[in-house]
Order: structure tokens, then C-alpha cells, then sequence
């Protein structure tokens, strides 16, 4: 069978037997796909560091016919632009693991999404090392988008109120925001600046932040709204949600 | 599925669990360690048993061991003052290769790594944190793996010991000896000539 190729991003990698690693790429062209590299882990000669998680490669896969036709042969993998050319200290570690572990789990296999393919190759590219919360909260919002599964922000989701320049609240098991009439027990108030930055970042590409100060606190509520949006998509909790979270 | 009788059954469940062990491997084990002798069964037995009950870690480098200290920390011919810090024990013998390391070890037995919830606080870093605060440490080589965990874990050490004034170094990356620098990867050459030293 002749080789395809793709621009795509590494997701994950698991060893797989003795010496092979079973990928995860979010390609540009067919969307999610498993493939086995052989022998990946004991000759790094072949694959380098092209299968290291968030590198943005060229990769060259086989599809098989059979049982295992779902899982590919991958032949090649040519770095683009590989996370290890900046610094990667343990926020910026997280913050692409977080990357990874949404996109793995958000995407369905063999479903290409060119708009969420260029978002993440954009947003990896704002995540350096002491200054992640930008790329974060901008990739939140737009992958929320994305997947269908933002709500109005502007309306109360019980009465229909306008939210614009009132209080509104959100709380894990609604759908979206309440206002001061109708949140529910124990819910958060999301701030006015935070839904000012939302309808911000949703009108203009991310390097329009670039550079902007952005300690952790800016949009940690947002940040908080929509990853339980999420979550509860998935049932689950993410395990490099709780590790961003716990980052001071 | 075909049933065994229990102890076959529940010798197949044990081989499972080892890495990169299916079901068609353990039982053509379990089967191969049935067909053995009684003594080379007794041998296996005993070697597991015996790993496990004597080799634990070094009080002062938690490198794997039979004594305590392990033969690098209570050896006085080694620069006790340099510290080469490693992820894994394997890792040790890699740098022992060399024969042109005298110093000692600390293995933190493990990295950081996000996609496995596994954060700065499940590595083994206290007790070096320790040896560095008591002023018994003169420079730390971080030998960490060259990866996006490896480099963040290298990061985070730099970070939280630099501070007490003690000498930092990372290990260098660049173009493997003997080969070709025609067939390096972008990221490599260009670690490599940041890495560059003046002859
Ligand atoms: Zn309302
Ligand atoms: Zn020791």
C-alpha cells in the first residue's frame, strides 16, 4: 500500500512490546490516528525525538488491512518544530501535557478538524516557559468552541436576563451562566473582566496576546467554567486539569 | 477461553503483570516453568524472593542496593561532593560506561510527567534537597533524559536548589559521536551549537 502523509501533532506514545511505541498523532489530513513506530524505543536513531509528545512533525504512516486495520504502521516522522527547541520548565510541562491529554480525549478518531488543528499548532507556539496562562485560556475557550459545547455567555440560561454588566455565576452541573436570581447553591461568580476577555480572544488570533502580561489569576474563573464544561462532556476529570490547577 | 486449574491460573495472572507480558506469553511461561525441574523452579522462586527481600534503597542516594550506603556513597576514593542526578537506577550504569566519573548518585526514580499525574512531589527529592541544605555538595550534574519530562524535571531542580548557591550543570546534548552531522535533526544540531565550547 503506498504511504500517506500529514502535518500532525504527537499526542502520546505508550511502549509496546519490547522495543516498539503505539503513537497517537492529531494529523491535519484524516484527524486522530494510532500507529506503531517499530522499534522506536530502542533505536532512537530512527525516530530521534520526532515522538516526543506536542512535536509538530511530518508524519509518513501505511494503513494495514484486517483485524488491526485501525492501528497504522507509521514509517517516518519528520520534525517541524519541536517542543524542546524553548525551555521547558515544569508549568510549561504541564501545559502542554494539558494540550495533549484534551485533544487526545476530545477528538474522535479519523475525523479531520482543520480549524482545531490550526488552533492547537497556533496555541502551542504562545506556550513558553513562565508565561502559559495566555496560550492556556485561549486554547480553553476555542477548543469549547470548537467541539460545540460553549454556551451563551451572554444570558442567563434559566431566564433569558442579560448578563452584560451584571453578576453571573456558573456551577459544575449547569450548562452555562445563571444570573444572581437563578445560581444555584455554591456556585462562582464569573467576573465582567473575564467574559470581557472571552468575547476578546473570540475576535482576534492568539498573537494578538502575545507579549500581554497574564499572571495566573487573570481568566482563572473562565478557565475554571470551561474546563468543567469539559469534563463533563468526557465523565471525567482530566488528569493534567487537576495538575494546571494545582500550579501556583 | 480454556481453564486452567487454579495454581496454573494464578501463576498466568502473576506473569501478566510484568511489562510487556500478554496472556499468550504468560501461559507459554507459565507452561515452560511448569515442564521445569523442581530445583530450576525452586531457583526462579528463590531469586524473586530474594531480590525483594534484600535489595532496597540507599539511605543516602536511593540508588538500588544490597548495603547501605551502596557501594558508590560509601566509597571514599569517589568525590563525594559531586552528585550526578539521574531519573532511573539503570541510568547509573550508563555513566559508570564512561570510567571517567568519580563522583556519586542521587536517582530520583522517575520524572515529571503531566500526562501521568505525575508531578515534582513523586519524585525522590527530599533527601537531596538535604545533602545540598547541609552544605555537603559542591556541584550537581543534572543527567535527566533529554525529553520534554526530563527538561522540565531539570528545570524544576535548577529552580528549587539553585537558590542555596550550589553549582548547577546539565549534562549536554548534541550530535552522537561517529556519526554524521548531515543526519541530525534541527532540534539536535541546534542544541548542539548552543552547547559549543571554545578549544
Ligand atoms: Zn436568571
Ligand atoms: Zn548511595
Amino acid at each position: 500500500m503506498p504511504l500517506k502523509q500529514s502535518e500532525a501533532i504527537v499526542l502520546r506514545s505508550y511502549p509496546m512490546r519490547e522495543a516498539d511505541l503505539l503513537v497517537t498523532f492529531f494529523t491535519r489530513a484524516e484527524g486522530k490516528i494510532r500507529g506503531i513506530a517499530r522499534s522506536a524505543k530502542k533505536s532512537k536513531k530512527r525516530f530521534g525525538g520526532a515522538l516526543e509528545p506536542l512535536t509538530f512533525v511530518r508524519v509518513y504512516w501505511e494503513e494495514r488491512e484486517g483485524k488491526d486495520f485501525d492501528l497504522t504502521r507509521i514509517d517516518s516522522c519528520d520534525v517541524l518544530e519541536s517542543p524542546l527547541t524553548d525551555t521547558v520548565d515544569y508549568h510549561r510541562a504541564v501545559a502542554l501535557g494539558y494540550v495533549a491529554e484534551m485533544l487526545d480525549q476530545l477528538l474522535p478518531d479519523r475525523e479531520a478538524n482543520d480549524a482545531i488543528f490550526r488552533l492547537s499548532h497556533a496555541v502551542l507556539q504562545h506556550m513558553r516557559a513562565g508565561a502559559i496562562w495566555m496560550a492556556v485560556t485561549y486554547f480553553d475557550l476555542w477548543i469549547v468552541r470548537l467541539t460545540g459545547l460553549l454556551p451563551e455567555l451572554h444570558a442567563c440560561i434559566e431566564c433569558g436576563a442579560p448578563l452584560d454588566g451584571n453578576k453571573a455565576y456558573y456551577h459544575a452541573l449547569a450548562d452555562g451562566l445563571m444570573c444572581a436570581e437563578h445560581k444555584r447553591l455554591a456556585s462562582s461568580e464569573m467576573t465582567m473582566e473575564s467574559r470581557l476577555i472571552a468575547a476578546e480572544m473570540f475576535r482576534s488570533p492568539v498573537e494578538a496576546f502575545a507579549g500581554t502580561q497574564w499572571p495566573r489569576q487573570r481568566g482563572v474563573d473562565l478557565r475554571k467554567f470551561l474546563t468543567q464544561r469539559i469534563e463533563r462532556q468526557l465523565e471525567k476529570k482530566l488528569v493534567t486539569a487537576t495538575m494546571l490547577e494545582k500550579l501556583d | 477461553m480454556t481453564k486452567f486449574a487454579e495454581p496454573m491460573a494464578r501463576l498466568i495472572d502473576e506473569l501478566k503483570k510484568l511489562p510487556g507480558i500478554g496472556s499468550k506469553s504468560a501461559q507459554r511461561l507459565a507452561f515452560h516453568i511448569l515442564r521445569s525441574s523442581d530445583e530450576d523452579a525452586d531457583l526462579l522462586a528463590g531469586a524473586i524472593h530474594e531480590v525483594k527481600a534484600s535489595l532496597h534503597l540507599c539511605s543516602i542516594c536511593n540508588n538500588i542496593t544490597d548495603v547501605d550506603p551502596c557501594v558508590y556513597c560509601s566509597n571514599e576514593s569517589r568525590n563525594q561532593r559531586l552528585i550526578c542526578v539521574v531519573e532511573e537506577p539503570t541510568n547509573i550504569n550508563s555513566v559508570e560506561k564512561t570510567r571517567s566519573y568519580n563522583g556519586v548518585y542521587h536517582v530520583l526514580h522517575g520524572a515529571i510527567s503531566p500526562l501521568h499525574g505525575v508531578g515534582p512531589e513523586h519524585l525522590r527529592i527530599s533527601a537531596l534537597t538535604k545533602r545540598v541544605e547541609n552544605g555537603d555538595v559542591d556541584e550537581l550534574i543534572l543527567a535527566t533524559n533529554p525529553t520534554v519530562e526530563g527538561e522540565a524535571t531539570a528545570h524544576y531542580l535548577t529552580k528549587l536548589l539553585k537558590r542555596t548557591g550550589v553549582k548547577v550543570t546539565r549534562i549536554a546534548t548534541g550530535i552522537p559521536a561517529g556519526s554524521d552531522i548531515e543526519y541530525a535533526d534541527e532540534v539536535t544540531m541546534s542544541k548542539a551549537i548552543e552547547g559549543r565550547r571554545e578549544l
